[in-house]
């Protein structure tokens, strides 16, 4: 089967989350990604064995699903022959992509300035931390960027502890910002034969996170950087509600005929009758009473209860579900979201995030879960670089390659 | 200056924030980007002042009032189409198979076009017809119940409406790629649910691979995180809050410890296994106990001089003000015509060689018709007059 970015060489110098996913949307169509480890355990990733206290089982999917359909060359590019052969991969490549500081770089002689000299049309690729202009230098990871772009302070309720987004949230966004990125600059150079450098860093990315407000706040809605309850929110038809079971969440304009529905599916002649909910002005200016009034109601009921109700009136809403319930969406497996693949690390299918991005043509794949580290490297050097065998057993004396 | 998408011409049909930003990305580096707005409008409902939002998600974009529901406006549709390189839209299949733009009828009228669609739940099985409501999106995620700390209601944070932004940008940008080498368009899908499951990457792939556990199922309380040193909030003394992201407690244990007052050696917590095994909820209490004895804006010096990977955590005020978020062009400062000096979002994505435009604002309702018209479709300012006269363009 085609795929879309066939031809594309990607020299992947990434490590942790941000960088190799978005490595990983290169590869998942095709792009040849040929990952770059150091010798001595490779990127950190591969030494993850627990998420949330929980043991990670008997496959790292952490590491093995984000550096899917990659190869792993293991390079030690503190030596001089490690950077030779750096250089050499460099001269046949497309895109070098890293999200290791640009101090680190330019001390490994892998500057922008270097690589294009090798490479003129090189696509240059970092993901930093804070933007690669002004003049912050600290650590980053996903959720101390994240706390610096205000979307944390404004969820929860009043009163309650910031929220973080999830586990790697931030850095998905980032990965898939720089994939764009790199898309783009290819689509560029197709045209002009040109090269670039691109940064999409996880402060700039994130910031787009929480979009819609951010910008509001721009503006000077100032209430919209707050933490907001749910028993106030103004459209009282779209919110979030407690039953016997499940949180239910409703989706509804406030309109006239909304509420009546709502209020037939509710089963309570007492709520449309109450005149101060009457209109919508009515129900936006009595949105207390009026969530607390559904609220009595929902509680009363389970959750499919309450759905079936809503179901039998047209409105949509959605049960609150967990993690149990999403491995099990038959939508999620339909679209591919979810896929079967083979772990050679266990010997058996394994279940594993597929492809949120759907191409009707030339389709995403997973043609292998991640590399060991440095599985690829001699046969890379000889076939791609066309190192001899003896070149290759001074490179491993000289310890630029294990 | 040359951009990426400067040889595109992008029909924008959509109606969404997250859908009319990604065609906004496609503008922003070059794409000529056409928004039809269908006649008739419905009443306006502007509210006083500055319209922030359509000057972020339509900037750099022309606008075209069409009324489709006439033959002759049907007729003048299908001839943007067919002059179209992206189709991006957020409408149901029925409304667009109604006027002859599904995929189907698009690529007849353009057979290399590429065809970037958002739905909610995906174009196959029992729920593609569902809305493109990111709410519904998110409650099916499986996320929203553990966000918060336990006993707290579920958490709907709209980051996965913006990740739809992006992953469609990136897939249609993709499909011109392979168009380019192949002459081959094709469609573009990307769901809210999708988006929202990538956006919770690593709960949803620990969940898939393990199949168990209480911790991805249920809300973990603060005071019982698994890394004391990483992920974990803290109030300080002013109630601003701070979080720590150190998960190689061994490596920074020296100079962090020394930061918050507990001696490197302290037998408690002198090895990665007991700050994060054994005694993790004794570390937990101490760095309570410490965190609040100063404020933020303390602990962000001592974070910043120790070089430790942990910060406070701001509101919007913080990147209004950053001045790294406009140096590089996060957040810019615009004149606008009406409004003087205004902030607004800007670019996610540095490129040196394409480097993202802002050319114009939104435009008004129709401000670009005849222009449309005349470039794209080559209609004579007769024809273009005869157009308006009829009703069919405005």
């Amino acid at each position: 089967m085609a795929r879309a970015l066939e031809g594309i060489r990607v020299l992947d110098l990434t490590v942790w989350f941000q960088g190799p996913v978005s490595a990983q949307y290169l590869a998942d169509f095709g792009a040849e990604v040929i990952k770059i480890e150091r010798p001595q355990g490779g990127d950190q990733a591969r030494g993850v064995r627990s998420i949330k206290s929980l043991e990670i089982g008997d496959w790292n999917q952490y590491f093995l699903v984000i550096n899917r359909n990659k190869k792993s060359v293991a390079i030690d590019l503190k030596t001089e022959g490690g950077r030779e052969i750096m250089y050499r991969l460099v001269a046949e490549s497309d895109v070098f992509l890293s999200n290791l500081a640009p101090s680190m770089l330019d001390a490994w002689g892998l500057s922008y300035d270097r690589l294009k000299a090798i490479r003129p049309d090189i696509i240059y690729a970092t993901n930093t931390g804070y933007g690669r202009l002004g003049d912050v230098s600290k650590p980053s990871f996903d959720m101390t960027v994240q706390a610096l772009t205000g979307i944390m302070a404004r969820l929860g309720e009043p009163g309650e502890p910031p929220i973080y987004l999830g586990m790697g949230s931030g850095d998905a966004y980032g990965g898939i910002m720089s994939a764009l990125g790199i898309v783009l600059a290819l689509y560029q150079r197709r045209r002009t034969g040109r090269g670039q450098c691109l940064d999409a860093s996880l402060y700039g990315a994130q910031l787009f996170l929480a979009a819609p407000f951010l910008q509001s706040y721009l503006a000077g809605k100032e209430s919209v950087s707050l933490q907001q309850s749910r028993k106030q929110v103004d459209n009282p038809l779209w919110n979030l509600y407690p039953t016997a079971g499940k949180w239910v969440f409703l989706c509804e304009p406030n309109e006239d005929a909304r509420w009546a529905a709502l209020c037939r599916a509710l089963g309570g002649t007492d709520l449309a009758a109450d005149a101060r909910f009457a209109d919508a002005d009515g129900r936006r200016r009595h949105n207390e009473a009026l969530i607390e009034a559904i609220e009595q109601r929902t509680l009363g009921l389970g959750h499919a209860e309450l759905m079936a109700a809503f179901g039998r009136e047209g409105l949509a809403a959605s049960p609150v579900n967990n993690l149990a319930d999403v491995i099990r969406d038959e939508q999620a497996w339909r679209n591919g979201y979810f896929m079967k693949t083979w772990c050679e690390e266990v010997q058996r299918e394994v279940d594993v995030r597929g492809l949120p991005v759907t191409l009707s043509r030339t389709p995403g794949e997973i043609r292998c879960l991640g590399p060991q580290l440095g599985q690829d490297t001699e046969l890379v050097m000889m076939e791609l670089l066309g190192y001899e065998w003896d070149e290759i057993e001074a490179m491993k004396a000289r310890g630029a390659i294990p | 200056m040359d951009r990426p998408l400067d040889d595109v011409v992008v029909i924008d049909l959509t109606r969404l924030f997250c859908t009319s930003l990604g065609a906004a990305f496609l503008g922003d580096f070059g794409a000529r980007v056409v928004r039809l707005e269908p006649l008739p409008q419905e009443a306006a409902r502007t509210a006083a002042g500055w319209n922030h939002e359509a000057d972020l998600i339509h900037r750099n974009k022309e606008s075209l009032a069409l009324d489709v529901r006439s033959g002759q406006g049907r007729a003048l549709l299908h001839e943007l189409v067919a002059k179209a390189d992206v189709l991006l839209t957020d409408w149901s299949v029925p409304e667009l198979a109604a006027l002859g733009i599904d995929h189907a009828g698009a690529s007849a009228l353009r057979a290399d076009i590429v065809f970037g669609r958002l739905s909610g739940f995906g174009p196959q099985g029992p729920d593609s017809g569902l809305p493109p409501i990111d709410e519904l999106a998110a409650a099916r995620t499986g996320m929203m119940p553990i966000l918060p700390q336990p006993g707290q209601p579920p958490v709907y944070t709209g980051a996965g409406a913006m990740h739809s932004t992006a992953m469609l940008a990136f897939g249609v940008v993709t499909a011109l790629l392979h168009r380019a080498a192949s002459g081959e368009g094709q469609a573009v899908d990307v769901s809210l649910f999708g988006a929202n499951m990538y956006g919770a990457a690593l709960d949803i792939q620990a969940f898939l691979a393990i199949g168990k556990g209480d911790r991805l199922l249920n809300p973990i309380s603060r005071l019982d995180v698994s890394n004391p040193m990483s992920g974990a909030l803290y109030r300080s003394a002013d109630g601003r809050w701070v979080t720590l992201t150190m998960p190689d407690t061994d490596r920074w244990w020296p100079v962090f410890s020394a930061a918050v007052g507990i001696a490197a050696d302290d037998a408690r917590f002198d090895t990665h296994d007991k700050r994060t095994e054994s005694r993790r909820l004794e570390l937990i209490h101490a760095l309570e106990a410490a965190f609040a004895t100063r404020p933020g804006g303390d602990w962000r010096r001592v974070f910043m001089e120790k070089q430790l990977s942990a910060d406070v955590i701001e509101r919007f005020d913080y990147p209004a003000a950053d001045p790294q978020a406009r140096a590089n062009r996060y957040i810019l400062e615009l004149e606008h015509p009406s409004f003087g000096t205004v902030k607004s979002l800007g670019f996610p994505v540095f490129l040196s060689e394409g480097t993202a435009r802002l050319d114009r604002l939104a435009p008004c309702i129709g401000q670009h018709t005849s222009q449309v018209l005349r470039d794209l479709l080559g209609y004579s300012e007769d024809a273009i007059h005869a157009c308006r006269s009829a009703g069919v363009v405005a």
